[in-house]
């Protein structure tokens, strides 16, 4: 696992992409804090969380070429014919990815140093949305592997990797639809209107549910839900193992 | 020792291999012989892992490929057809990442690639991209790839493929210095090739084995071939004519090249001496002098031809 995760985290130095992904983030984050810096107001976990919108550009461009590349340069038959299991590989290039997300994020901790020397307070909301950051960047990462694996094409995984995490940013506003259509439906079909805002709720409700921005929320706040935390690791596990699955099917596929 | 057991894979409705079963020595180089589309990359593949059988059994060295897996792949080098190559990385960088991943000792790591370098002849280029090496250099580090780890048995699916003629010897010699202390199995779709570096020689058709033998008892079957070249001096139409007149000739046609006269003499048996002398004399009474005059080397299609038809 440690010779995959150093391979491709050194990768990202040896190609455009890393620099790439971090010059995009650096330029972000930077105008962010500049334009809050400028009206005096700089609150990090603002910062951080206007940041957390940067996902659904960098982690395509820091995952798509992960798998795809490996199967269109004919590397992966390395992986399947030295001994060691799959799941070490798929974890290792998820830690990769994890570490180049760290090292763009050190511009966000200068800005944390600039703002605790100008007098400002860096407080417990800015270290939970950093917390958050992270769990939220381990979730979309887990996605574009998932991506990754699907195709030998790297434009193909962006795109579906760009796909994936739209979805996600839009979650509550697709619950939301859902949840208009069926009181339509319901209306349509003599329901009461407490029966309506009921269906609505649950359904809303039910899919909003996997927003996770919207799980991870008061972290800015500074309060921390641990619930909210194990909800972006067993996704981001479960879109792990589903890499590693299709990854090790490929093998026994008969097509 | 490799022992391939009824191997059977299907791609969808296509079935690849049709039940293969050989068994590889230690210290023999095996060759392993067909056309494009035989089934040689895919039985490779399943030897080493990457891909799995429909049905049958490979074992390495007793292991199981299936049931003993790391024990059975520390003991393989592969190159694959497509040497598995990051662009990206130096010869250096490359062959310690694969150190690690076939988990050499760090001690260990600096001597052993020296030793791999210098065994294929790469330690001129250890420092450069391998993005910018020339395609015998890939390729021989893609051999050097597969020597890692010291595994007692080689793979290698095509290792001369797309090489000039230099590199193809180079190759060859390294592949017969391996075999000392290795098993090899070698594919390839060219005849002489592996005639020239194996000891035995498996012949896959359509998913089939078509024959297993010694190179050298596989040559004697071959030895000699029924088709005969020969270009001269002097009147195609009447030639053919006197050369239909030697027994044992079936066929004379003319195959024209430039001014030059050229007949291809097909004949039932083995052109041994005595139609060949014949030939001569029938030429020389006719006072046609002959330029050329030399056997046609059998194509692979030939081989599989006369191997199946007996």
């Amino acid at each position: 696992m440690y010779a995959i995760f150093k391979r491709e985290f050194l990768s990202y130095f040896r190609t455009p992409v890393g620099y790439v992904a971090m010059a995009i983030f650096t330029f972000i984050s930077g105008f962010i804090f500049y334009s809050l810096f400028s009206r005096g107001i700089v609150s990090i976990s603002n910062e951080i969380i206007s940041l957390r919108s940067l996902f659904i550009v960098i982690v395509p461009i820091i995952t798509m070429g992960m798998f795809a590349e490996d199967r269109k340069r004919g590397t992966e038959v390395l992986y399947f014919t030295t001994a060691g299991d799959l799941f070490s590989v798929v974890l290792g290039k998820f830690l990769a990815a994890m570490a180049l997300c760290l090292v763009m994020f050190v511009n966000v901790f200068l800005h944390m140093i600039v703002v605790s020397i100008c007098g400002g307070r860096v407080g417990v909301g800015a270290w939970g949305s950093v917390i958050v950051f992270f769990f939220l960047a381990a979730l979309f990462i887990s996605i574009g592997l998932l991506a990754s694996v699907l195709t030998d094409n790297q434009i193909i995984s962006a795109i579906v990797s760009f796909l994936l995490i739209l979805v996600t940013q839009l979650i509550t506003a697709i619950g939301a639809y859902f949840g208009t259509a069926l009181s339509t439906l319901m209306a349509y079909m003599g329901f009461s209107v407490d029966a309506r805002s009921d269906a609505y709720t649950a359904v809303s409700g039910a899919i909003g549910w996997f927003d996770p921005f919207a799980k991870t929320s008061q972290f800015g706040d500074g309060i921390f839900s641990v619930s909210a935390l194990v909800f972006c690791i067993s996704f981001a596990i479960f879109f792990l193992y589903l890499t590693f699955r299709i990854l090790e099917k490929k093998r026994w596929s008969q097509k | 020792m490799i022992e391939i057991k009824n191997l059977v894979k299907h791609y969808g409705d296509k079935q690849a291999l049709k039940g293969i079963s050989f068994t590889v020595n230690d210290n023999e180089v095996l060759g392993f012989l067909g056309p494009n589309g035989a089934g040689k990359s895919t039985t490779m593949n399943i030897i080493t892992g990457f891909l799995s059988s429909t049905s049958g059994t490979v074992k390495i060295n007793g292991h199981d490929i299936l049931e003993q897996p790391d024990l059975a792949k520390k003991d393989i080098g592969y190159l694959p057809e497509q040497p598995p190559l990051y662009l990206d990385m130096t010869v250096y960088e490359y062959l310690t990442f694969m150190c690690e991943l076939k988990g050499v000792a760090k001690k260990e790591r600096k001597e052993h690639i020296e030793t791999i370098a210098k065994m294929v002849g790469i330690e001129a280029v250890t420092g450069r991209l391998i993005g910018n090496l020339s395609k015998g250099y890939k390729q021989r580090v893609g051999i050097a790839q597969a020597l890692v780890g010291d595994p007692p048995i080689l793979i290698l699916d095509e290792p001369t493929v797309g090489l000039d003629p230099n590199q193809i010897i180079g190759i060859r010699k390294l592949i017969k210095d391996l075999s000392k202390n290795h098993s090899v199995i070698v594919s390839s779709h060219i005849l002489s090739e592996i005639q020239e570096i194996a000891d035995r020689v498996v012949i896959i058709h359509h998913g089939k084995i078509a024959a297993i033998d010694t190179v050298k008892d596989l040559s004697q079957r071959l030895s000699g071939s029924t088709k005969l070249l020969l270009s001269f001096k002097g009147p195609a139409k009447d030639a053919v004519n006197r050369l239909k007149m030697i027994q044992g000739i079936t066929d004379v046609v003319i195959r024209n090249s430039g001014n030059l006269n050229e007949v291809e003499i097909t004949t039932a048996k083995v052109a041994g001496d005595e139609i060949r002398a014949a030939i001569f004399f029938v030429m020389a009474k006719s006072g046609w002098p002959i330029l050329e005059f030399r056997s046609l080397d059998p194509t692979l299609e030939e081989v599989f031809l006369s191997i199946t038809a007996g």
